[in-house]
C-alpha cells in the first residue's frame, strides 16, 4: 500500500489541511506540537476501520470544540492494482465515498463503499504488518512483532528458498492459508486442553461425565451387592436358627434332669450344715469347760503368789527399822553440833562489834575537838559583824546626801563669786606694810601689795589707829548678799538634816561607813567559812552537841585509831570465820534432816506395801474359797472331761455325714447344673440375635425391594459405556488435534528458522551503518533481536541502552519494509522516535533511512517529528513543513459539502506540498 | 385342555445401546428407544393374553423370568401387574433365575402382592398345584440363584403316576443338559428323567423358560422351550413367540403366535470400495420398522481417509432413524488408509503440506500402532480444518 495524498476537515485542531506523500522513499512531516502530526495517522486508522455512523470515543474526541461540523478525512492510496480516493465524514451528516481509479473508474457510496474498501485491504495488504511496524509517539521503539508477519514471511520465504524455487515455495493461489491453519489447529486444541496441557473443555467435561457415571455405577453395584449378601444372609440366618432352635430343645431336657439330681443334693447338703453346727457347738462348750477349770487352777496359783508378796514385804519393813533409826541418831548429832557453832559466831560478832564501837568513839572525840574550835570562831566572827553593822546603821550620809550638799556648797560659792564680781571692790595697796583691820580681821599688806576687797555688803576697814572706814554697798549689792545667805542657810539646813555639821564632817561619815561595810563583808566571809556543811550556827551547835550526847555512853579508850582498827579488821575475820562455821554444821544439819525423812518415807511406803500385800492376799484367799464353796475343784475337771467326749463324738458324727455326700460328687452336679443353665442362656441369646439380624435383614430388603436397584444399577451401566465412549472419543480428538498442532508448528519454527538468514542479513546490513563493520546480531525464529555482538562483546537486547534498543527496532523496521515485496509493502510510520539516540548516530541514522529506502519500489516510510533536526540526516527525504490550520471565525455555518478531490482533478499535487486552502464559501 | 406356554419377559431390561441419560437422572426408564423397549415388552404381555382370552385358554404359563431382576423399581411392578390385569385368563407366574423365591423375591414383595390382579398366582413352592380341575401343574420354582440340583428333576422323581384323568403339567425354568452341556452345573435339567416321567404318565408337558429362542426336543416334541415373547439380544433365534398348547394325556398340539415386535439384527459388511459403501447405504435403508430395530454392524476391510468420513456421515445419518445402530468393534477389523487422493485433496503448500506429508506417511505404516490410528485421526482433522 501506498499513501499519496492525507485531507483533514475539522479534525481535531485542524481546519482543513491537505499533505502529499513522495512515493518513494522517506517522508518527513514535521511541525510544532498540536499542530496535528499524530492527527493525521489517527485519521487514516479511522478512515479505514470506522463507519461513517460509529460513534467511537476516538471519533466524538476528533470533533472540533464548538464547531458544529463532523471530522472528515480523505486519502488518496494505491495498494495491489488497485488506485482509489476514500472519503468519509462522521457525527454531522455522515456519508461514505470511494472513487476507484485504477484498474478500473467505479464510484461506491455508504457501506458499500466501505466494505469495498476493506475487501481491496485485506485482498492486497498485511494489515498486521502495517500496526506493527508503526512506532506510535511516547511508546519505545522496541521490538516489533514481525515473527507473525504474512509479508515478511512471504518475502523470507523467498528470500529463504532462493531464486530457484525450493521446496514448498510453489505459486499458491492463497498463500496466508498457512499460517491461519496453524491458528486453527491451536484452536482446535485448546478445545481440550488449555497451554498448560489440563484438561479443558469438551474433554474435561467427558472426564467429569465418565468419572461421575464410575462413581454412579459404583455406588449401585455396591447397593445391589449389598442386597445379594442380604439374600444369601436371610439363607444362612433361616439355616442358622433351625439349628439353634433344635439345640435349645434338646438341651431343655438335660438341664431339666440335671436340676431335679442338684435339687436332692441340696436337701443332704443342709443336713451336713446341721451336723457341722452341732459338733461346732459341742467343740465350743468343752472348751468352755476347759476355761473355766483353768481359772481356777489360775485362782489357786495366784493365792499362793499372794502370800509370798506379802511375807516379802513384812520383811522389808523389818530390814528397814534398823536403817531408820540410824538416820536419826545422825541427825541429833547433827544438831548438837549446829548449837556449838551458832554460839561460837555470835560471841565473835560480838567482839567485833566491840571493837568498832572502839573506833567509832575515838573518832567522835576528835570531830567534837574541831565542832568545839569551830563554834568559838563562829562567835567571834559574829560578833565583829553585829559591830560593824551597828556602825553602819548610825551613819546617816551617803553617796547621795554627800553629792546634794556637795551641790549644795557649790551653789553657794557661786553665789559669793556672783556677789563678789558685781560688789564694788576696795582695793587696798600700802606703800608700807601695814596691817588694815578689814571686818574685824587683820589683814597684812605687803609693801606694793593690792588687795581688792569686795564689797558684798557693809563693811569696815580699819587702820588701826589710822582710820576706820565704812563701806556701805548700794541697794543691789545687798541683794545679792541676801542670795548668799540664803544659800548658806540651805547647806546649812541640809547639813543638820544629815546630823552632820558640815560638809567636812559628812564627807568623814561617808568614808566611816565604808570601812563598817568592808568589815562586815570580812566577817560573813568568816561565817560561811566556819558554817560550811551547816546551815547556820545553830546546827552546827546541834551537831557539836549530839557528838557530845554520843561520847557520853562512850566509853573512855585510847585513841590510837590505827590501833584500834586492826583490833576491829581481827575481830571481823574471827566472826566470819565463826559464822562460815556455823553454816557448815547447819548444812551438814539439813543434810541429815533430809536423810531422816527419805528414811520416814520409805518406812511409810514400805509399810504400806505390805499392808496391800496382806489385803490381796486376804482378798484371793476369800475369792477361792467363794469359788470352791460354789464349785469345787473335783467339779470342774469332771465337767471338763465330759464335755470334750461330747464334742468329739457330734465331731465324728459330721464327718460321717460329709463323706457320704463327697461320695455323690455334689461339686460336679452343681459344676454341670451351672454350665447347662449358661448353655441355656447362651442358646437363648444367640436365637435373639438371630431373630434380630432375620428381622433387620428382611427389613432391609423390604425397603430395597422399593429401592429399584436394578433399574438404577442398568441406568448407570448405560451412562457409564456412553460415557465411556464419549471420553474415548474426545481423547482421541484432543490426541488428533495435539499431534497436528505439534506437527505443524513443528514444521513452521523449522521453515521460520530459515527465514531467520535472510532478515538477519538485511537487518545487519542496516545496523552496521550505525554500529560499524563489526556488528552481528543473533535472532530467533520469532524472527526478534535477541543479542547483539559489537566489537566481540555480546549483549542481550534487553540489556542495550534505550537509544541503542530503539536504533535496532527501527532497522529492524526498515529491514522489513526493505524485504517485503513492493505488492505488499505497506508504509512504515513513525511517529516522533529517536529521543534517545545521539546525533552521531542520528545522522548514520540518516544513512540507514537513505539505505533502505533506495531500492527501487522500496517502501514508503512517513517520518513525524516536532524536532527536525533529528531527521537532517536523511539524504533522500522529503521534508514536508506543517503550520497551524485554524478554522475562520467568520466561515463557521458555511456549507462544506464538496465533492471528492479526485486526483485528476487536483492541479498535479507536487510530493511535499501542503494544501492548506483557504475554502471559499459556496452557497447551496 | 388348552393353555398357553411362555416365559421370559423379562420385565424391567433395558438395553445400553437404546441410550443413555446422565446417570444422576437414573431411577426410570432411561433414554428414547429404552423408553419405548420398556413399553414393547409390557405390549407383548397384553397381546399374548389377548390371544390366551381369544383361545379361551386354562391358563397362561409364564416359566420364569418374568421379571429381569427382583431389585426392579416399583414403576416396573406397576406397569407389570397393569399389563397382567388388562385380560382375564388365568396367570401362573413361576420364579426363575432372575426372580428367585429367595428373601427378595419380587412375587412376595408387597408392592406386587398389593397390585396382583386376581387371576395371578404364584407359584413360589414347589410341587403340585391344582390349577383347574384335572389339570395340575408341578411347579419347580427357583428359591434362589445359585441351585445345587436339578429342580425339575427332583420334583419329577417325588411323582407317582398321574391320576387317571388328570393332566399334569410340569412348570421349570434351566437349560436342558443337551442343550448347554456344561458338567460344572449342578441345575442342568437332565433330558433322560424328563423323558422317562413323559413316557411313564407322571406328566403330560414339560414347560420350559431360560431359553429365549424357542425350541422343541427332537424325541419329544412335549419338551419345550417357549422363548421370550419380545426379543432382549442379537443372539437369539427366533424370538417374539407364545406357544399355544392343545394338551391330552398322548401328546400336545402346539400352535406358536407372534406377539414380539422389535428385530434385533447383526449385520456383516466388507467395506473396501465405494461400492461397498453404496451397498451398506442401500441394506441400512432397506431396514424396515427402523425405530423398533437396533443394528449392530461387524464390518472388515480397508477405508481411505476420504471412504472413512462418508462412512461416518452415513452411519450418523441413519444412526437417527433406528433405535440403535453401532459398529461392534471387538468383532470388526475395519482400517482407514490414507491415500494419495487424500493428500492431493488437501492442496497443502509450504510447512503445512510438509507437516501433512509426515502424518500422511506415519497414517500409512503397515503397523497398527496407536500412534498410526492417532496421525489418522490427525489428518482427519487437517481435512476439516482445511476445508473449513
Amino acid at each position: 500500500m501506498r499513501l499519496h495524498r492525507i485531507r483533514l476537515r475539522d479534525f481535531r485542531g485542524v481546519h482543513d489541511r491537505e499533505i502529499t506523500l513522495a512515493e518513494h522513499g522517506v517522508t518527513v512531516l514535521q511541525g510544532d506540537n498540536e499542530v496535528g502530526k499524530t492527527s493525521t495517522l489517527a485519521a487514516l486508522d479511522l478512515l479505514f476501520d470506522a463507519a461513517d455512523s460509529s460513534r467511537r470515543a476516538e471519533i466524538r474526541h476528533a470533533q472540533p470544540a464548538g464547531v458544529d461540523a463532523g471530522p472528515e478525512v480523505e486519502a488518496e492510496v494505491s495498494t495491489g492494482p488497485y488506485r482509489f480516493v476514500y472519503r468519509k465524514r462522521w457525527l454531522r451528516r455522515p456519508s461514505t465515498e470511494l472513487s476507484v481509479l485504477e484498474p478500473a473508474r467505479q464510484q461506491f457510496t455508504g457501506a458499500e463503499a466501505h466494505a469495498r474498501v476493506t475487501a481491496m485491504l485485506d485482498e492486497t495488504m498485511d494489515r498486521v504488518l502495517w500496526r506493527t511496524l508503526r512506532v506510535e509517539q511516547h511508546t519505545a521503539v522496541g521490538q516489533a512483532d514481525l515473527g507473525g508477519q504474512d509479508a515478511l514471511t512471504r518475502a523470507l520465504d523467498r528470500a529463504a528458498s532462493g531464486p530457484t524455487g525450493a521446496t514448498g515455495s510453489t505459486a499458491r493461489p492463497d498463500p496466508s492459508v498457512d499460517d491461519g491453519l496453524v491458528a486453527r489447529a491451536a484452536d482446535e486444541l485448546r478445545r481440550y486442553r488449555t497451554p498448560s496441557g489440563r484438561a479443558t473443555g469438551e474433554l474435561r467435561a467427558a472426564e467429569v461425565r465418565r468419572a461421575d457415571a464410575e462413581a454412579e455405577h459404583e455406588r449401585c453395584r455396591a447397593a445391589l451387592e449389598a442386597v445379594e449378601r442380604d439374600v444369601a444372609a436371610r439363607d444362612r440366618l433361616d439355616a442358622e436358627l433351625a439349628g439353634v432352635r433344635a439345640r435349645r430343645r434338646a438341651h431343655g431336657d438335660e438341664v431339666a434332669e440335671l436340676e431335679d439330681r442338684w435339687a436332692a443334693l441340696q436337701s443332704r447338703l443342709r443336713e451336713v450344715d446341721a451336723a457341722r453346727g452341732r459338733a461346732v457347738l459341742a467343740r465350743e462348750r468343752a472348751e468352755a469347760a476347759r476355761e473355766r477349770r483353768e481359772a481356777r487352777d489360775a485362782l489357786v496359783a495366784a493365792a499362793e503368789a499372794d502370800a509370798a508378796a506379802a511375807e516379802t514385804a513384812a520383811a522389808a519393813v523389818a530390814a528397814h527399822e534398823a536403817e531408820h533409826a540410824a538416820a536419826h541418831d545422825e541427825r541429833d548429832a547433827r544438831r548438837g553440833a549446829d548449837t556449838a557453832a551458832r554460839a561460837d559466831a555470835v560471841a565473835a560478832r560480838r567482839a567485833a562489834d566491840a571493837a568498832a564501837r572502839a573506833v567509832t568513839a575515838a573518832r567522835d572525840r576528835a570531830e567534837l575537838a574541831d565542832l568545839t574550835e569551830r563554834l568559838r570562831r563562829v562567835a567571834e566572827a559574829q560578833a565583829g559583824l553585829d559591830a560593824a553593822e551597828r556602825v553602819l546603821a548610825d551613819t546617816t550620809v551617803d553617796e547621795d546626801a554627800l553629792a546634794e550638799l556637795e551641790h549644795l556648797a557649790r551653789d553657794l560659792l557661786r553665789a559669793e563669786a556672783a556677789r563678789d564680781a558685781a560688789a564694788a571692790r576696795v582695793e587696798l595697796t600700802a606703800p608700807a606694810p601695814l596691817t588694815v583691820v578689814v571686818d574685824g580681821e587683820e589683814v597684812p599688806l605687803g609693801p606694793g601689795e593690792t588687795r581688792t576687797l569686795p564689797v558684798a555688803g557693809a563693811r569696815a576697814l580699819s587702820v588701826p589707829g589710822v582710820l576706820d572706814v565704812r563701806v556701805r554697798p548700794g541697794l543691789d549689792e545687798a541683794g545679792r548678799d541676801d542670795a548668799v545667805r540664803e544659800r548658806a542657810r540651805e547647806l546649812a539646813d541640809a547639813c543638820e538634816e544629815r546630823g552632820v555639821a558640815d560638809l567636812e564632817a559628812a564627807r568623814a561619815a561617808l568614808r566611816a561607813a565604808d570601812d563598817a561595810a568592808r568589815r562586815v563583808e570580812e566577817h560573813r566571809a568568816a561565817l560561811a567559812r566556819e558554817l560550811v556543811g551547816h546551815d547556820h550556827a545553830a546546827a552546827l551547835r546541834a551537831a557539836h552537841d549530839a557528838v557530845r550526847r554520843r561520847l557520853d555512853d562512850a566509853p573512855a579508850g585510847q585513841d590510837d585509831l590505827a590501833a584500834l582498827h586492826t583490833a576491829a579488821d581481827e575481830a571481823l575475820a574471827a566472826a566470819e570465820e565463826a559464822a562460815n562455821r556455823a553454816e557448815e554444821a547447819d548444812a551438814a544439819c539439813r543434810t541429815a534432816e533430809d536423810a531422816v525423812r527419805k528414811a520416814d518415807t520409805r518406812a511409810a511406803v514400805l509399810a504400806e506395801r505390805a499392808a496391800d500385800a496382806r489385803h490381796a492376799h486376804t482378798r484371793r484367799v476369800e475369792e477361792l474359797r467363794a469359788a470352791r464353796a460354789e464349785e469345787p475343784d473335783a467339779a470342774l475337771a469332771t465337767a471338763e472331761h465330759e464335755r470334750l467326749t461330747r464334742a468329739r463324738e457330734a465331731e465324728r458324727e459330721h464327718e460321717a455325714l460329709a463323706a457320704a455326700l463327697a461320695g455323690d460328687d455334689p461339686d460336679t452336679v452343681e459344676a454341670r447344673v451351672v454350665n447347662a443353665r449358661a448353655v441355656a442362656e447362651r442358646l437363648a441369646g444367640e436365637v435373639a440375635r438371630l431373630e434380630r439380624e432375620h428381622a433387620e435383614t428382611t427389613g432391609r430388603l423390604q425397603a430395597a425391594g422399593h429401592q429399584g436397584w436394578h433399574d438404577q444399577l442398568a441406568a448407570a451401566e448405560a451412562e457409564l459405556d456412553a460415557a465411556v465412549r464419549e471420553h474415548e472419543a474426545v481423547t482421541r480428538r484432543s490426541s488428533a488435534a495435539r499431534r497436528l498442532h505439534e506437527s505443524l508448528t513443528r514444521h513452521r519454527d523449522r521453515v521460520r528458522r530459515s527465514y531467520v538468514a535472510p532478515f538477519r542479513a538485511q537487518v545487519e546490513r542496516l545496523a552496521r551503518i550505525v554500529f560499524g563493520p563489526t556488528l552481528s546480531l543473533e535472532i530467533d525464529e520469532d524472527l526478534r533481536i535477541t543479542h547483539r555482538t559489537l566489537d566481540g562483546t555480546t549483549v542481550a537486547f534487553g540489556a542495550l541502552s534505550s537509544g541503542a534498543q530503539e536504533q535496532l527496532g527501527l532497522c529492524a523496521r526498515l529491514a522489513c519494509a526493505a524485504l517485503v515485496d513492493p505488492a505488499d509493502g505497506v508504509p512504515v510510520v513513525i511517529d516522533d522516535a529517536l529521543g534517545h539516540t545521539d546525533p552521531e548516530r542520528l545522522a548514520r541514522l540518516g544513512a540507514v533511512f537513505t539505505a533502505a529506502t533506495a531500492a527501487a519500489g522500496a517502501a514508503q516510510v512517513v517520518v513525524l517529528t516536532c524536532t527536525p533536526e533529528r531527521y537532517h540526516g536523511i539524504g533522500a527525504a522529503t521534508v514536508v513543513p506543517l503550520a497551524p490550520s485554524r478554522r475562520p471565525r467568520e466561515r463557521g455555518a458555511s456549507d462544506r459539502a464538496a465533492p471528492v478531490h479526485v486526483a485528476d482533478d487536483v492541479p498535479a499535487a507536487t510530493p511535499g506540498t501542503v494544501l492548506d486552502l483557504p475554502r471559499a464559501p459556496r452557497a447551496g | 385342555m388348552r393353555f398357553v406356554h411362555t416365559a421370559d419377559w423379562q420385565l424391567g431390561m433395558t438395553r445400553r445401546y437404546l441410550g443413555a441419560r446422565p446417570a444422576r437422572e437414573a431411577g426410570g426408564p432411561t433414554g428414547e428407544a429404552q423408553a419405548r423397549f420398556a413399553e414393547a415388552r409390557l405390549d407383548a404381555v397384553r397381546a399374548l393374553g389377548r390371544i390366551a382370552d381369544e383361545a379361551d385358554a386354562a391358563f397362561v404359563l409364564v416359566c420364569g423370568d418374568v421379571f429381569e431382576s427382583n431389585l426392579v423399581g416399583p414403576e416396573v411392578v406397576a406397569r407389570a401387574c397393569e399389563a397382567l390385569g388388562s385380560f382375564r385368563t388365568p396367570v401362573l407366574l413361576l420364579p426363575g433365575n432372575h426372580d428367585p423365591a429367595d428373601a427378595s423375591c419380587l412375587l412376595r414383595r408387597p408392592d406386587f402382592v398389593r397390585r396382583r390382579p386376581p387371576h395371578v398366582t404364584v407359584l413360589d413352592t414347589p410341587g403340585v398345584h391344582a390349577v383347574a380341575p384335572g389339570v395340575e401343574v408341578v411347579a419347580a420354582p427357583w428359591r434362589s440363584k445359585h441351585p445345587l440340583s436339578d429342580l425339575v428333576g427332583e420334583q419329577l422323581a417325588a411323582l407317582d403316576p398321574a391320576p387317571p384323568g388328570t393332566l399334569r403339567v410340569v412348570a421349570g425354568h434351566g437349560e436342558l443338559d443337551v442343550l448347554d452341556p456344561d458338567d460344572d452345573e449342578p441345575a442342568r435339567i437332565r433330558r433322560d428323567g424328563v423323558l422317562a416321567a413323559l413316557a411313564d404318565g407322571r406328566v403330560h408337558y414339560v414347560a420350559l423358560g431360560d431359553r429365549h429362542s424357542a425350541w422343541a426336543d427332537a424325541a419329544d416334541d412335549r419338551i419345550r422351550h417357549a422363548g421370550t415373547p419380545e426379543v432382549t439380544d442379537f443372539d437369539e433365534v427366533d424370538p417374539g413367540h407364545v406357544l399355544v398348547v392343545d394338551l391330552d394325556e398322548h401328546a400336545a398340539r402346539v400352535r406358536t403366535e407372534t406377539v414380539g415386535r422389535w428385530r434385533f439384527v447383526r449385520h456383516y459388511a466388507a467395506l473396501d470400495t465405494d461400492a461397498d459403501l453404496d451397498a451398506l447405504d442401500a441394506w441400512l435403508a432397506a431396514r424396515a420398522d427402523k425405530e423398533r430395530t437396533a443394528v449392530r454392524l461387524v464390518l472388515r476391510g480397508t477405508l481411505s481417509l476420504r471412504q472413512r468420513t462418508r462412512l461416518d456421515e452415513l452411519l450418523g445419518g441413519h444412526g437417527h432413524a433406528f433405535a440403535s445402530l453401532e459398529i461392534l468393534e471387538p468383532h470388526s477389523d475395519l482400517a482407514t488408509v490414507p491415500d494419495d487422493a487424500d493428500l492431493d485433496a488437501l492442496d497443502l503448500h509450504g510447512f503445512a503440506a510438509d507437516a501433512a506429508a509426515e502424518l500422511f506417511a506415519a497414517a500409512g505404516r503397515a503397523s497398527e500402532g496407536a500412534g498410526d490410528v492417532e496421525a489418522r485421526d490427525a489428518l482427519r482433522l487437517l481435512h476439516r480444518l482445511v476445508g473449513s
